[in-house]
């Protein structure tokens, strides 16, 4: 991975910035809602304090002697049902109804109330309805062996009284009033029985509340033929039916008068039934704007704090709040609660307050506020982060980018030119950024520094050789000399074997030295050389010519399809240069083999290449190649120095051209790149 | 009467091994190591030869400096530079202080004493009345084996004793090619082949100072030099 990608991926971290903002939204909206919550526990406790004084407006205490469960609510109906067995008009929701357990399923029913008259509502599953004889139902034990429902009343101490709804038929049907003194028909009372084909039966009625007590429970009865005994499901489980509940008028004026605007007031009694709800929590109206909102809004929900599912923030629609916190304040606790909606994103707070009539709780007050400010207010914020964050990011992101290219670009220059240098030894070039103060300086003036101790080092390699013939060019006159005088003098046979020997020995030395002093000689001549003009192709034509005697066991194929070349240089040094390379051919290939030398034209340049069957150049060795006293050769007994294709290299560059090595096919090339003279 | 050669070098052992040749060869030797005696033995008497290595103990020009002095004393006396510097510019600034050749330690001692036995030759040569067989004439080219000298368009060419028989082998069979072994041979020398190459292009700016035209030694490519007639 290269350096603009790794500062590419660091610049990522920016990306921290808008999570940072998102715990900020995140924290500020806790903490403002949280402000809220108490703000609105405070209201709750001043209004709940104000309360005591409708002590009496709260029907119930908690030291009652029923079972809470067999309260039934009244709900208060805003329209006026028609009684016809259908539960549609009443305006409620079916979340309303409340179930009991039947005989062959549910039995829904609800309450209502409106005006001076309660209505009922129930709905009995039933496999086989049964319908009383005619006749029979006035006979009270009799329609103990039919379907019915009954409402019972109390008013206690008294005695409680029922009001008995069977039918003979579907419809409209008379309901009956049983009291201690009997049982008759009530004329006040409207009720109709509806069949529902398949699943049972629906009642419908409606009762002047001057007719019923303070108590109410309903029955069921279920019998399956005239002959059984009907089984009876109750919502009540004492002997006696609970406290009927409904909303207060007090109360609900009470409520509607210390309500705020965009909060609501609910008041319930001890169990928790709701007496009076008044106010409404104002959620906005669906965002207005288009997508970019939407995704705004997406966003926040999905960094803020989740929270309880609006709805429950709701009045309960069985009329009994069963919240939590609604439960803690009825056991004497204030306490506070919140609601988010789904799809809008905004929070609802809500407060509990017990209400207290001396130390006795008689019911619990709950506010319930929306969060309109806090809503505005993460919005702005919202935007405007993501604005800040998505400026912030590219800002980053582009200067990193920047500052990565310009700097990858100066270490690249870098070894690009360190590269050079050490390909066209040019070792002492001062290399891009050696002035600069920072670390690319200290890299560019270290890779200056080993360079320059590359060239000591290959300076002291090129002038060793000839410094070192030097140095034994005059043991070595003492040595030759010494010998040949030793040849005059008497020796015996051994003697002159040993002589004979070290006169060998001593000429090897003598070739090798005037070997490695060969490259000193070559520059010093290529310093001094007048050159000459002259043409190529012939010296090459004849050059060849003489390699096929000189070296007979090989083939020599001169190929050029050049007629003459003009050429100015030294011919000798080149024929030398040549020399060296038709040497190394011939060295590695074998008897027979077929040495080719080309000329050519090649962009403007001459080309001469030798090239030989054999076998190929080491990799490893292919940049040394040219270098003073390298040889690829293993073991050859000493004969080759390493001096003969330096030298080579010597003399294409005294000419101002270049010499390079490849492997071809089967074998080894040598490419010798002259400038054409103009 | 013995000639003497006078040898200054700083090299003991090579001082004696030489000194032991001449002597063999029935030469009278004089031997110093450094410049002062040298100069000092010369002023009282002239040998016949010098010999004289450049490099002089920590004198490191003594030789040049003794070859200067001594030519101005006496423009004939035979002066051979013998010396480990191989180098083109050394050669070139010993022959121009008027060394009659320039010879590496590398030559073997029969070859030196083939070279001196050659300049005494000379030297015995330029004594007496010219003898018309030792003359050779090539065009415009006239060598005289005797004298060891040669003439172009009846102009001398100085030419050091290695240049001289390095044109006489050529000028002998014109037309023939002389490869670098053949010429090493003809000069009594072990010569590399840039030496050689070198020695050719002095000897063809030695007759092109005299005309600007000379043209006769040409370079066979891969082979060696040629007389041409």
């Amino acid at each position: 991975m290269n350096l603009r990608r790794q500062l590419l991926l660091v610049s990522l971290l920016t990306l921290v910035l808008p999570w940072a903002g998102c715990q900020f939204i995140r924290e500020t909206e806790s903490a403002l809602r949280a402000g809220q919550q108490q703000m609105l526990a405070g209201t709750a406790r001043a209004i709940a304090d104000s309360l005591a004084q409708h002590e009496d407006d709260f029907p119930l205490r908690a030291d009652n002697d029923f079972a809470l469960g067999d309260q039934l609510y009244g709900h208060r109906l805003e329209v006026l049902p028609s009684i016809d067995g259908y539960f549609d008009d009443w305006n409620l929701s079916r979340e309303a109804l409340r179930t009991l357990r039947g005989t062959d399923g549910p039995i829904r029913f609800a309450i209502g109330l409106h005006r001076q008259a309660l209505y009922l509502y129930v709905e009995v599953t039933d496999d086989n309805v049964v319908y009383a004889a005619p006749g029979t139902i006035a006979i009270d034990e009799r329609s103990q062996s039919a379907d019915s429902v009954t409402l019972v009343s109390a008013n206690p101490p008294y005695l409680n009284e029922a009001f008995v709804f069977g039918a003979e038929a579907p419809g409209p049907i008379i309901s009956y009033l049983r009291t201690a003194f009997g049982f008759a028909p009530e004329a006040t009372i409207a009720a109709h029985w509806q069949d529902v084909p398949g699943r049972g039966y629906q009642v419908e009625a409606r009762i002047p509340t001057g007719k019923l007590g303070t108590h109410l429970g309903l029955v069921v009865n279920n019998t399956n033929d005239e002959r059984t005994t009907a089984v009876r499901s109750s919502s009540f489980s004492a002997r006696s039916p609970g406290a009927f509940v409904t909303a207060s008028d007090a109360l609900t004026a009470f409520a509607t008068e210390h309500v705020q605007p965009g909060m609501r007031l609910t008041l319930t009694d001890t169990s928790g039934w709701r007496l009076a709800s008044a106010g409404d929590v104002r959620l906005p109206a669906r965002e207005r704007g288009g997508i970019g909102m939407t995704l705004v809004r997406l966003a926040y929900l999905s960094l803020v704090e989740p929270g309880q599912e609006a709805v429950l923030a709701n009045p309960d629609p069985s009329g009994q709040e069963r919240q939590p916190f609604i439960a803690e304040a009825l056991q004497g606790a204030a306490s506070v609660d919140w609601f988010r909606s789904a799809d809008s994103g905004d929070a609802i707070v809500a407060a509990a307050e017990p209400v207290m009539a001396g130390d006795n709780i008689i019911g619990a007050l709950v506010l319930q506020q929306g969060t309109d400010a806090i809503l505005s207010l993460r919005n702005q914020g919202l935007a405007r982060l993501v604005y800040v964050t998505v400026i912030a990011t590219l800002v980053a992101a582009i200067a990193l980018l920047g500052y990565a290219t310009w700097l990858s670009r100066r270490i690249r220059r870098l070894s690009i030119a360190a590269e050079d240098a050490l390909e066209n030894d040019a070792l002492r070039t001062t290399l891009p950024s050696a002035l600069d103060r920072d670390e690319v300086g200290d890299l560019s003036r270290s890779f200056s520094f080993v360079l320059r101790q590359l060239g000591d080092y290959n300076e002291y390699l090129r002038s060793l050789a000839s410094k070192l013939s030097h140095e034994l060019r005059t043991p070595l006159a003492i040595v030759t000399s010494s010998l040949e005088n030793l040849e005059h003098e008497p020796l015996n046979a051994a003697s002159a074997d040993y002589a004979a020997r070290a006169r060998d020995g001593a000429d090897r030395l003598r070739r090798i030295l005037t070997a490695m002093s060969e490259a000193s000689r070559v520059e010093e001549l290529m310093q001094h050389a007048e050159p000459d003009n002259f043409d190529l192709v012939a010296m090459l034509r004849s050059t060849v010519a003489a390699y096929r005697d000189v070296y007979p066991a090989r083939q020599f194929d001169l190929a050029t399809e050049l007629e003459s070349v003009a050429m100015r240089g030294s011919p000798e040094l080149l024929i030398q240069m040549l020399d060296k390379l038709v040497d190394n051919a011939t060295d590695f290939s074998a008897a027979g083999d077929t040495i080719k030398i080309e000329l050519g034209r090649e962009t403007g340049r001459l080309r001469i290449a030798v090239s030989n069957p054999g076998p190929p150049l080491p990799e490893r060795m292919r940049s040394q190649l040219f270098d003073s006293l390298v040889s690829v050769r293993s073991n050859d007994g000493g004969r080759h120095l390493g001096l003969g294709l330096y030298i080579a290299r010597l003399i294409a560059e005294g000419h101002g051209g270049s010499i390079s090595a490849d492997n071809i096919d089967g074998g080894v090339r040598f490419t010798v790149l002259l400038p054409q003279p103009d | 009467m013995a000639k003497r050669i006078a040898i200054v070098e700083d090299e003991a052992a090579i001082r004696d091994n030489y000194v032991a040749a001449f002597k063999r060869e029935g030469y009278g030797v004089d031997a110093y190591d450094s410049r002062k005696p040298a100069m000092q033995a010369f002023a009282a008497r002239l040998p016949d030869l010098v010999v004289i290595d450049i490099n002089l103990r920590d004198d490191v020009e003594g030789g040049f400096e003794l070859c200067r002095a001594l030519r101005a004393q006496a423009p004939e006396l035979p002066i051979i530079f013998l010396t480990a510097r191989d180098s083109e510019f050394d050669a070139v600034s010993g022959l121009r202080l008027g060394a009659d050749d320039y010879l590496t330690k590398d030559i073997s001692l029969p070859h030196l004493m083939a070279r001196i036995a050659a300049l005494f030759r000379r030297l015995e040569a330029m004594q007496q009345p010219q003898a018309a067989e030792s003359r050779l004439t090539r065009g415009d080219l006239a060598i005289d084996t005797e004298r060891m000298t040669v003439l172009w368009q009846d102009r001398p060419v100085g030419l050091t004793l290695t240049e001289f028989w390095l044109v006489h082998a050529l000028a002998r069979y014109p037309g023939h090619v002389k490869n670098r072994q053949q010429l090493m041979d003809a000069a009594q020398a072990v010569l590399d082949d840039n030496t050689i190459t070198s020695h050719v292009k002095r000897i063809r700016r030695k007759f092109a100072a005299i005309d600007a035209n000379f043209n006769a030694i040409e370079t066979v490519y891969g082979m060696g030099y040629r007389w041409l007639q």
